[in-house]
């Protein structure tokens, strides 16, 4: 520790200087954690995802609306234990920076798709009496700070038959999940939004379907597009694990290629920093030759040398990281992510550690060449300017 | 008085290009405790390397070098720069400061060699400052100073750990006259006064009456050596 000051005043010697080449290591080192907070919750996601959940959308465009009556004729098909429809409706609660989806769907049929959905028997109960009624995530409802019986406000996007964009909902229950960070839906009884919208009217975006195998689930979603083969309205049936394993691959192919981004950025740090220090130490040739006069040893010079490009090289990298791990679960927390049941996304302790070797890697990689021309130095020779 | 120095026979050579240049020829010298040493001479002549010999940052060719009590030219790089921490204070004619480093940190330097706790280190420090008559100057920078005060500051941190021996590589050489006066006043101070060994280069005649012994090398021999009254 008290060798600090030196080590310091070496890294202020060129502020400009030693700032750029943070900035640098920081953006590197945030790209990073980013990614990899990416990748690793993906896998996340990937694993508690089930098979045993159908997914129904149009075949024209994931999204578009389907009639409702395809409910009844999913029901049908052989293995179907249960149906919910998913109508969402959009808008925004208390200012117009504040998103919000609530999805209007058949409660008692989202708890038998769904058994991980964990909702209170007198709430589950409270849907069914109350029109308006809302279920919440637990993680919105402490997000929002929401109590049972709460009042939420949401402002629409599209007009409702009453003339008006209002809508009024009230808090009958909460749910949670096996991964409570996932609890971020809002749901609330479709009849009651079906009946309030003006277009879309008796429309599904798409059915959560429930099945008795989960081995028969490219059957069963096989039957269920054959149902409506002949229909305006085809379908296109999936079971959600392959669903997010087709959705999330787009990202993940991104993600081979923002990887070797990021490798290639991390590449021509090393020559960066490797320069940064080499120059800074060319330039205090003669001031680390009087620290070799007044005593210290070639070793212990060349100690100094390494620390500079490990404070500058990992205290940099911890930055970035740090940065990562506020901004993911901040980009990752918005609707369209919560509305999908996914939770914010968190750079996991396992991306620290792999970060902290990179860093390590990368400081001794660019510190030692340095360090080592420090220990070699000839006191005279610097001295003398030769 | 003891002898601090004991140079016997020793030769000193460079490469420079593909030559062989002999610089100190078969040298002899023997410097007291408590003596005020200057070396003139010419441009060339093997001041400057008797005095790196002599602060044992280079090591002869051949011939023994003994200061303080210690064979230099057995010493190996560690042993030599523990000698160097414990024995001597150097002195340079452009200061060699760290010039982002206040001068109290400067003159701290050496001591973070040592056990010293922080508190005890800062007392030093402050002793040393006063000393040399900058205690007010303490968390200026070296930018921040004129050149005899740098040299000031140069001093209490050559004088910080308590060396056997003080060497000067032309200490007034980039100073003005009145500056070159206070720096050779306080040198004299240090060896009247704290009885501190001194070896000091000069090319200035001024300098060199400072001394109390005087030593002229021509050719990398001693030519003349002069035992006189200080200035």
């Amino acid at each position: 520790m008290k060798y600090l000051p030196l080590i310091w005043a070496a890294l202020r010697r060129k502020p400009a200087r030693t700032l750029l080449t943070c900035f640098s290591i920081i953006t590197a080192f945030f790209l990073f954690g980013t990614l990899q907070g990416i990748n690793v919750g993906i896998a996340k996601i990937m694993a508690l995802t089930s098979a045993s959940h159908l997914m129904v959308m149009s075949r024209v465009n994931a999204g578009a609306p389907m009639p409702i009556a395809h409910a009844v004729q999913i029901r049908s098909v052989p293995g179907v234990t249960a149906v919910a429809p998913f109508n969402a409706v959009i808008g925004t609660y208390q200012q117009p920076s504040n998103p919000m989806i609530v999805i209007g769907t058949d409660m008692d049929a989202m708890l038998k798709v769904s058994a991980d959905l964990i909702v209170p028997a007198d709430q589950a109960a409270a849907m069914r009496r109350t029109r308006n009624g809302i279920i919440v995530g637990v993680t919105t409802a402490k997000q929002y700070g929401w109590k049972l019986g709460d009042r939420v406000p949401l402002h629409g996007i599209a007009t409702k038959t009453d003339g008006t964009t209002d809508w009024a909902f009230d808090i009958v229950g909460f749910y949670t999940l096996q991964q409570p960070d996932w609890a971020t839906r809002i749901f609330a009884n479709y009849d009651f939004i079906n009946e309030a919208i003006t277009t879309g009217k008796n429309q599904a975006t798409f059915f959560y379907v429930g099945i008795n195998d989960p081995a028969k689930s490219a059957a069963i979603s096989q039957m269920i597009d054959d149902r409506f083969a002949n229909s305006p309205d085809q379908t296109s049936t999936s079971n959600e694990k392959d669903y997010l394993e087709t959705t999330l691959r787009q990202i993940g192919d991104i993600n081979y290629l923002v990887n070797g981004v990021v490798g290639a950025v991390l590449f021509t740090l090393l020559f960066l920093t490797s320069n940064t220090i080499a120059q800074s130490v060319r330039e205090r040739t003669a001031e680390l030759a009087v620290l070799k006069t007044l005593g210290f040893t070639d070793a212990g010079v060349q100690w100094l040398v390494l620390a500079e490009a490990l404070i500058l090289g990992m205290g940099s990298a911890a930055l970035g990281v740090a940065l990562a791990s506020r901004v993911l679960p901040w980009v990752t927390s918005g609707p369209t992510l919560s509305s999908q049941g996914i939770g914010s996304m968190h750079v996991p302790g396992l991306v620290y550690a792999a970060a902290a070797v990179v860093a390590l890697l990368l400081a001794l990689i660019s510190g030692v060449p340095p360090a080592l021309r420090a220990r070699r130095l000839n006191i005279v020779a610097a001295l003398s300017g030769r | 008085m003891a002898a601090v120095v004991s140079i016997q026979n020793v030769v000193k050579s460079y490469t420079r290009g593909r030559q062989r240049v002999e610089v100190l020829h078969s040298l002899n010298l023997e410097v007291q405790s408590g003596e005020f040493l200057g070396l003139m001479g010419p441009s060339g002549s093997g001041k400057t390397t008797l005095l790196n010999l002599i602060g044992g940052l280079d090591k002869p060719d051949e011939g023994q070098i003994t200061v303080a009590g210690e064979r230099l030219d057995k010493l190996s790089g560690s042993q030599m720069a523990a000698w160097r921490a414990r024995h001597v204070g150097f002195v340079f004619q452009f200061y060699n400061l760290l010039p982002v480093l206040s001068a109290e940190r400067n003159v701290e330097v050496p001591l973070l060699l040592t056990k010293l706790s922080r508190a005890q280190r800062k007392s030093n420090v402050a002793a040393a400052l006063a000393l040399v008559g900058l205690s007010d100057r303490a968390s200026h920078k070296p930018t921040e100073l004129s050149g005899g005060q740098q040299q000031r500051v140069a001093i209490a941190r050559a004088l910080i750990a308590d060396p056997t021996l003080l060497v000067c590589d032309e200490p007034t050489g980039d100073l003005d006259r009145e500056s070159a006066e206070e720096i050779l006043q306080l040198l004299t101070i240090l060896n009247q006064k704290q009885g501190k060994t001194i070896v000091m280069v000069t090319h200035d005649p001024r300098a060199a009456a400072y001394a109390t012994r005087l030593l002229h090398m021509d050719k990398g021999t001693l030519a003349r050596d002069e035992s006189r009254t200080a200035a």
